[in-house]
């Protein structure tokens, strides 16, 4: 009707405005109950009567250039009172490897650990720091408060490049998977950064056992790699390789190597990385820790699509051309694709496309005691592996 | 009926209120429920945020560079790190309680390590991801060096939800393999934000995964560039895994970015975001996840870009969600025990057997008395009382337990191998700064007969001495073995020394 109509939107109208004033006031009403605490900011006090000092800082920025791993180095910022009442600073918040300095009794600040500026006056400020770490860039503050109610706090930052002694690129050599059959071979960049280029020496692998079959040996970096690297004035390349007929699984060691310049150093650099089979299955729900596809319980009225890849690498790998020997529970539908090399082909990818369809019957497959798992299996055409078969947990409901 | 005319009016009357109070509430400051005093304290140790800000039109929260730094390890207390995801998603809560629209980006490298627990690690960490809704996610080289079996599980789309992570010239299985998009464009707060990522050139070299196939950054960010451009996007960001100096050289080919994320810078970001020359606004993460950036954007026109950088500090409280993740996560590590972790003990440098503190009291009664009331004589117990508890994890346990071997995370042959096995081996004892003791006190206990001169060079073999430069240098680079930069920054012998001095 059209009173009803007209009714409610004054009523709406009137809300409106009353919603927005009463949105409006929350906040206000807030602040006023509460301190005013928007943010991080010091609210400025510029009712404070009388002269204020003023304090000034030309540079807070210095840029060191670079310092050794462990050395220290310091800085001496400047902070001048052009204002026209005393300036009072202390000690703020610093980041954990630098310090400040110049603020206790003996250095000329106050009991309290405060420095007094007069009017017209300077101070320094030492900042100091510590090149930490493994080396690379390097970035700390230290924070300075004030009673200048035009500047609370000062941050002054260093900045530059750390420096080590040697350093690793990556810092531990990753195998991810080694081919049992065929073997392996990564290689690390160790940069040096002393008086001399390295002399390499012993070379070896600390664990007894994984030393018979992985050995390290070096070659010359080249000079390009050296020079981009800021500082480097040396370096060899390291060569792990993995050979023929490792035990499937982890592969988990140190290479030590010495090597002079002109002082011995002895450089320990992780191997890690994994043995692994000619064939491998990837793909969304694929649990490699329990080798097992995990499709969860899916909607017999909603049905599933999904795909995995079967990779294949080693010396078979172009003979893998799976076809579906059998498949648990038979409603999943199994279609095998056709394989492509990844890259540079030293891997070859199958994809699997796997469907449940819609209307499929109810059947329990998780993998329990009650549901013992599905499969699929599938004539591979690899010689070392001809059969392969992929465990299924999946469960079809209503 | 009037009833319905009325409720509409109402309703429009609280939803007038409520964006009202949304366009003026407060900028986010604190996690919700944190404490006034908890605020203050962390404001003045690490800075107030978002001071001037207004409500911006939206806002692209960045990180990276985890690290595998899923959570701060708080053994000597968490309030004293920064980071962890579960601050971040209440970090990222706070601002979505403000009204702010809020796009979560990441530029990779979520772990940094290898193995059965890296794997477990990434898994969860991505979990993580998903639950924050990150709108776009790159890879960093230790993702990268993931078996691919793994990586692939973790990072491919789970049913409809497809997955964040999104780049440019990093193909899992190929680039045409699709298992992750080349670059994303979402909408927020009315912007359109076309966002890709890349691995720089050196990374992709030094990976040589043959599972991941990779291409030239510049040349497939030349054909994304197009793409994006189609789009008609508001903002563009660059994620790039590379160092600073070739992401400049991208950011440089590639001006259409308007924020440019870049790895390896150093330990902490910058307080204010450096312009490019082209007008970019490049992004440094600082290490270990204890940053995230915040850039606004604004309507504006005479400041249309603030940034803030956002310390991941106990401000922001804690994430129940990510506390159960994290729980999941420890979880997993215990079902897979070390076994299933693919630890293998290996052999302590000098080859000897570990005995345990209570055996070296049956003579150093003293020296144990002092050891009892130090904090080293619960070191499990700290683990075991941490939220979730961390008693199963390698990373955590081999500074809190007997015969491990710091730096590596791996038990020494005949270490602690939990509780049930090896409950004389519990906490943070004797040997692991004297060395593995049993043959010594089997020696002392009359169990094995030794002559005069092998009972004085095993028990000189565990002798520890401050009185010369070396005894006090080999010392402290024990120490140091445990309270490194991460878990002691503040760590001085000289200053420690005295609280377990015997």
């Amino acid at each position: 009707m059209a009173w009803d109509d007209l009714d409610a939107r004054r009523v709406a109208a009137v809300a409106i405005v009353v919603g927005a004033a009463v949105g409006a006031a929350g906040p206000a009403l807030e602040h006023t109950l509460v301190p005013w605490r928007v943010g991080g900011f010091r609210v400025v006090d510029t009712s404070r009567a009388g002269p204020q000092p003023r304090a000034e800082a030309a540079e807070t920025r210095h840029e060191f250039g670079t310092v050794g791993v462990g050395a220290t180095g310091s800085h001496e910022f400047t902070v001048r009172n052009t204002g026209a009442a005393p300036l009072t600073l202390s000690r703020g918040a610093t980041s954990c490897s630098c310090t400040v300095s110049d603020f206790e009794a003996s250095e000329g600040g106050s009991p309290e650990a405060k420095k007094l500026v007069p009017t017209g006056e300077s101070t320094r400020v030492r900042v100091q720091w510590r090149g930490k770490g493994t080396g690379g860039p390097f970035r700390q503050q230290a924070t300075i408060l004030t009673d200048d109610p035009r500047l609370p706090e000062i941050v002054f930052v260093v900045e530059g490049t750390v420096v080590p002694t040697w350093k690793a690129l990556p810092d531990v050599v990753v195998m991810p998977r080694v081919s049992a059959s065929t073997g392996g071979r990564a290689t690390v960049d160790v940069l040096t950064f002393g008086q001399e280029p390295p002399t390499v020496g012993t070379m070896t692998i600390e664990d007894s056992q994984v030393a018979q079959f992985v050995s390290l040996s070096s070659e010359p970096l080249p000079e390009a790699v050296i020079a981009a690297e800021s500082a480097a004035t040396g370096g060899f390349r390291l060569v792990v390789d993995v050979k023929p007929g490792a035990a499937l699984g982890p592969l988990r060691c140190t290479a030590r190597v010495v090597f002079s310049m002109p002082g011995e150093v002895i450089a320990e650099i992780p191997v890690e990385g994994t043995i692994g089979g000619d064939l491998v299955l990837a793909g969304p729900g694929w649990d490699s820790s329990r080798q097992a596809l995990l499709l969860g319980t899916v909607s017999r009225s909603a049905g599933l699509r999904t795909r995995v890849f079967l990779t294949a690498k080693g010396p078979h790998r172009d003979l893998v051309r799976p076809t579906v020997r059998e498949v648990v529970p038979d409603s999943l539908r199994v279609t095998v694709g056709d394989g492509s090399p990844i890259g540079t082909g030293g891997v070859v990818r199958i994809p699997i496309d796997i469907e449940i369809p819609s209307g499929s019957r109810v059947v329990n497959h998780l993998c329990s005691q009650q549901g013992p798992a599905g499969r699929i299996v599938l004539d591979t055409g690899h010689p070392d592996s001809p059969e392969l078969t992929i465990p299924v947990c999946v469960a079809i409901g209503p | 009926m009037h009833h319905e005319p009325l409720r509409r009016s109402l309703l429009a009357a609280c939803i007038a209120g409520c964006l009202t109070f949304a366009a003026l509430a407060a900028a986010p400051e604190r996690g919700a429920g944190v404490a006034d005093a908890v605020v203050e304290k962390f404001r003045e140790r690490n800075g107030g945020v978002f001071s001037d800000w207004s409500t911006p039109q939206a806002v692209v929260v960045v990180t990276g560079e985890l690290d595998g730094y899923i959570e701060p390890c708080g053994c000597t207390g968490k309030e004293n790190q920064k980071g962890g995801l579960s601050r971040r998603q209440n970090f990222l809560r706070a601002l979505d309680a403000s009204g702010w629209p809020v796009v979560a980006v990441d530029l990779g490298g979520q772990v940094k390590r290898f193995g059965r627990q890296t794997e477990a690690k990434f898994q969860s960490i991505v979990d993580g991801l998903r639950a924050m809704r990150y709108a776009a996610v790159g890879f960093g080289p230790g993702d990268l060096r993931l078996p691919a079996e793994d990586l692939v599980a973790a990072v491919a789309a789970v049913g409809d939800e497809p997955t964040p992570f999104v780049s440019a010239n990093v193909g899992l299985l190929g680039l045409d393999a699709n298992i992750t998009p080349r670059f994303r464009v979402v909408e927020a707060g009315g912007l359109k934000i076309g966002i890709t990522s890349v691995l720089g050139e050196k990374e992709a070299e030094r990976i040589k995964s043959a599972d991941v196939e990779f291409a030239p950054a510049a040349a497939a960010l030349e054909r994304v560039a197009g793409e994006l451009a189609r789009a008609k996007c508001d903002h563009q960001i660059l994620l790039s895994w590379a160092g600073p100096e070739e992401t400049r050289a991208l950011a440089a080919r590639h001006p259409q970015f308007d924020v440019v994320v870049t790895a390896g810078g150093a330990d902490e970001p910058p307080l204010e975001l450096p312009s490019l020359p082209g007008g970019a606004r490049l992004v440094e993460l600082g290490h270990k996840g204890m940053f995230a950036i915040a850039i606004g954007f604004f309507a504006d026109t005479g400041r249309p870009v603030r940034s803030q950088r956002v310390p991941l500090d106990a401000r922001w409280g804690e994430s129940e969600d990510m506390i159960d993740l994290l729980a999941a996560y420890q979880g997993k590590l215990e079902t897979l025990g070390l076994d299933g972790l693919g630890l293998v003990p290996i052999r302590h440098p000098t080859g000897r057997r570990f005995a345990g503190s209570v055996a070296c009291a049956e003579c150093h009664q003293e020296a144990y008395d002092v050891w009892k009331d130090t904090g080293h004589a619960t070191g499990l117990t700290t683990l075991e009382e941490q939220r979730p508890r961390r008693d199963s994890d390698p990373e955590c346990l081999s500074c809190h337990v007997v015969g491990w071997a710091p730096q590596r995370f791996e038990p020494f042959e005949g270490g602690f191998a939990g509780m049930k096995a090896t409950p004389q081996l519990a906490h943070q004892g004797c040997e692991n700064c004297h060395g593995p003791a049993a043959a010594h006190t089997a020696v002392e206990r009359g169990d094995v007969r030794a002559s005069t001169a092998e009972r004085d060079r095993l028990r000189q073999e565990l002798v520890l001495s401050l009185a010369t430069p070396e005894g006090k240098q080999k010392a402290v680079n024990n120490c140091l073995e445990c309270h490194d930069l991460d878990n002691s920054p503040q760590f001085d012998f000289d200053t420690y020394w005295p609280q377990v001095e015997h």
